[in-house]
């Protein structure tokens, strides 16, 4: 009797087991079946629920603004913005999209992210995985070439651009013109550059002590800051990496791109060597100094914006930076918007990816929320009342797309790219603060790149 | 045997006591050890064990493992050395400098004056104020195109400094702004440990005819030394983990004059994505911090006992 119970008891136990771990093997094997069911755009009973994490730069205006036009068109895709301080976006969005179950639906990158979190495997292939949820009239050959490729990695198109940037060359005209040099054009180049910022540099209040400069821009420890010269070595034809990823900036054309940013100093406010995007910005819109290289996402708040200016879109001009041995600069910043490949509500996700970097969604980005488009039609299209500011900052941004996509003028594509960033950050910053020549800068960070690249 | 039996009739009890003894002691520290465990242990483990395996950012997790290879590189990285280098010169300025004006604010905090007590109100504010709000509101005052200080110098003729982009200058502004920030705190232990010493020694001083000098070294800060110890090891352990008043004042620059070894573990981690080879950097500072800490500990005890 006493046998018989055990045995049944453990029959149940192991009937309890099998049962459970069918269930699991059930579990996880619909858990682990290729591509993602998408899971609809939702209906009016049963709405879908989407998160996205994106810098904290803009959440707040796409959560208040965007998604409410956004929800015209989908009206059953709620949509969560979680805003996150730029220094922290990769790596928690690597932390997130490497989990088993993500928490995000769609992960905003910035240029150089989207190669590391596609390696990760987290990223939807946009083209083949979400092709059947594209909508027939979504162009793809609309897209300049080069914001395009900001979101593909090994031939894979893993993210489309919702906001679109350069590094450009804005001009405080009155500066120009009180100092008797002509106003800059976008043939300007940077041995012309350099002929006028003496003449830029002036005492205007007859103190003794001279309170205007001809330029200033990222000078202090950042990733941003070997951008400058980076677009520079572009501009005479050079590479940061040669086709097998081998550091091919230690040379004479590297060290004379790195020499012509540090030269920069000599004409910048006093302190520049710890100037950043802050600094540097602030001098230019208190009228402080003639020119600024700076990402062009920040004209409206230069120019247009009383709160933050005292400068007005008359004053203030908008070009590619100069030229140098072979074409103008331009570096290209994108913010690429991809989907969680592991997202079970893709389908909604590419819905608001798709509207965000659609013809109909720049346009309306563009005029109502300043956000720069990366499509042609975008761009040839004339700026609605109201922005009309935005009609030279489109010629600025056709012409720099262009050349930065000829001169292939953006940071590494690289899953390393950050780290890459890093080193010549700081080699770049011990140059710039005069710790290290130009040459010993570029030594020693291409030894660290080819060690890192191996 | 009456003996015998009252002892075997005894020791269930003690041991049932010590057991009960045991089980409520246990059962008072089991929250905070799985909490420690949980939130410490745990994380410094995880650290170790990556900081010997390749890292994974696929599925965040070691994958092979490398041996010291990771300790290899962080050993003859320059840079990683060069900001091992800059926190002990931050270090050998920076906790002096505080403990020197702290316990000499103490002694003018203690005396009678009129406003004491507003003076020592206001004199905790550094204490309270974020680091990141106190190094961006520093930046700005230093700022040689719109910063007061250098507005306020201007008025008696001094020339503008760089206090930022002079690498010199740039380490000195790191140290002024960690003062700023802490020798309120040390300032706070010293007033509470000063009145505390005992009157009645004092008092025996000054039958001796001590005068202030005499009182002050050879009373005063032979009864203090303990305190002073114990508080240059808490100031040491806080000031070792420097980071947010410098990322926030020069990013580490001009260069990499200021560049904290935490800030650059943080930037290699968070920026380069190199979790492994941060954890072994990591790993070597938490080694350095912890010897360093028990050579200070031990001189504690000693000066404790001398004193």
């Amino acid at each position: 009797m006493t046998h018989t119970l055990r045995k049944t008891a453990r029959r149940a136990v192991i009937g309890g087991l099998l049962a459970t771990a069918m269930v699991v093997v059930a579990g996880c094997s619909s858990g682990s079946a290729g591509a993602p069911e998408g899971g609809g755009v939702g209906t009016a009973d049963k709405p879908v629920s989407i998160r996205m994490i994106a810098n904290e730069a803009f959440a707040n205006q796409w959560q208040e603004l965007m998604v409410p036009e956004f929800n015209k068109d989908f009206p059953n895709i709620k949509v969560q913005i979680d805003g996150v301080p730029y220094a922290e976006l990769l790596a928690k969005s690597m932390l997130d999209q490497t989990g088993a179950k993500p928490t995000y639906d769609v992960i905003i990158a910035d240029d150089p992210w989207i190669p590391q979190l596609a390696q990760t495997g987290s990223l939807l292939d946009l083209k083949k995985d979400a092709k059947e949820w594209t909508a027939d009239d979504y162009d793809w050959d609309d897209f300049y070439a080069a914001p395009l490729a900001a979101g593909e990695w090994d031939g894979v198109q893993y993210g489309v651009p919702v906001r679109s940037n350069l590094l450009l060359m804005f001009t405080n005209k009155k500066l120009y013109q009180d100092a008797g040099v002509p106003v800059p054009t976008d043939k300007l180049t940077w041995d012309e550059f350099f002929e006028q910022a003496p003449k830029l540099v002036r005492d205007t209040d007859g103190d003794g002590k001279d309170d205007v400069w001809a330029t200033d821009t990222y000078f202090t420890r950042d990733s941003l800051t070997p951008t400058i010269w980076q677009t520079v070595l572009n501009s005479d034809g050079g590479q940061l990496l040669d086709k097998d990823n081998k550091p091919a900036f230690d040379n004479a054309d590297g060290v004379k791109a790195l020499q012509t940013q540090i030269d920069m100093i000599e004409f910048a406010p006093p302190g520049a060597s710890t100037h950043g995007f802050n600094e540097s910005l602030e001098a230019f819109r208190q009228g402080k100094v003639a020119s600024l290289f700076m990402w062009g996402s920040v004209f409206k708040g230069t120019a247009v914006d009383t709160d933050t200016t005292t400068l007005t879109p008359d004053q203030v001009g908008i070009q590619v930076m100069p030229a140098g041995e072979k074409m103008a600069g331009a570096h290209r910043g994108i913010w690429s918007a991809a989907v969680s490949a592991k997202s079970p509500n893709a389908e909604a996700a590419w819905a608001l990816t798709q509207w965000l970097s659609s013809k109909k969604g720049e346009v309306w980005q563009a005029n109502k929320l300043g956000v720069f488009p990366a499509r042609k039609s975008t761009l040839a299209s004339t700026p609605e009342a109201g922005s009309e500011w935005l009609a030279p900052v489109f010629t600025a941004l056709a012409e720099g797309f262009q050349v930065a996509g000829e001169g292939e003028m953006w940071r590494p594509r690289l899953p390393e790219s950050d780290a890459v960033q890093q080193i010549l950050a700081t080699e770049t910053a011990r140059a710039t603060s005069g710790e290290i020549s130009a040459k010993e800068a570029l030594d020693n960070a291409a030894d660290q790149v080819e060690k890192l690249l191996g | 045997m009456a003996r015998l039996s009252s002892q075997t009739t005894t020791h269930p009890s003690r041991r049932r006591t010590h057991t009960i003894d045991l089980f409520s002691r246990w059962s008072f520290l089991t929250p905070a050890t799985v909490i420690l465990v949980a939130v410490l242990a745990y994380p410094i483990i995880y650290t170790i064990v990556i900081s010997f395996s390749e890292l994974s950012l696929a599925t965040f997790s070691p994958t092979s493992w490398v041996g010291l290879d990771h300790y290899i590189d962080a050993l003859t990285n320059r840079n990683f050395l060069n900001s091992i280098l800059v926190t002990g010169v931050y270090l050998l300025f920076a906790l002096p400098i505080q403990m020197l004006l702290g316990f000499g604010t103490a002694f003018l905090m203690n005396a009678e004056w009129k406003g004491r007590g507003v003076v020592r109100a206001l004199f905790l504010i550094p204490m309270v104020v974020a680091p990141v709000v106190a190094g961006g509101i520093w930046r700005q005052l230093l700022d040689p195109l719109w910063g007061a200080v250098n507005w306020f110098i201007g008025l008696f003729g001094a020339p503008a400094l760089d206090w930022l982009g002079d690498p010199t200058l740039a380490m000195i502004t790191i140290v002024l702004i960690d003062t700023w920030r802490w020798t309120p705190f040390v300032a706070l232990i010293a007033a509470a440990a000063m009145l505390s010493l005992p009157s009645d020694v004092f008092e025996a001083a000054r039958i001796d005819g001590a005068n202030w000098w005499q009182t002050l070294t050879k009373v005063t800060i032979p009864l203090l030394t303990p305190i002073i110890a114990a508080t240059f090891v808490v100031r040491w352990l806080g000031a070792v983990k420097m980071f947010d008043i410098v990322l926030a004042s020069t990013k580490g620059g001009p260069g990499q004059a200021t560049n904290v070894v935490n800030l650059y573990i943080y930037e290699e981690a968070f920026r380069g994505l190199h979790f492994a080879e941060a954890s072994a950097m990591s790993v070597v500072v938490l080694v350095i911090t912890m010897v360093l800490t028990a050579v200070f500990l031990r001189m504690s005890n000693k000066l404790e006992e001398k004193f």
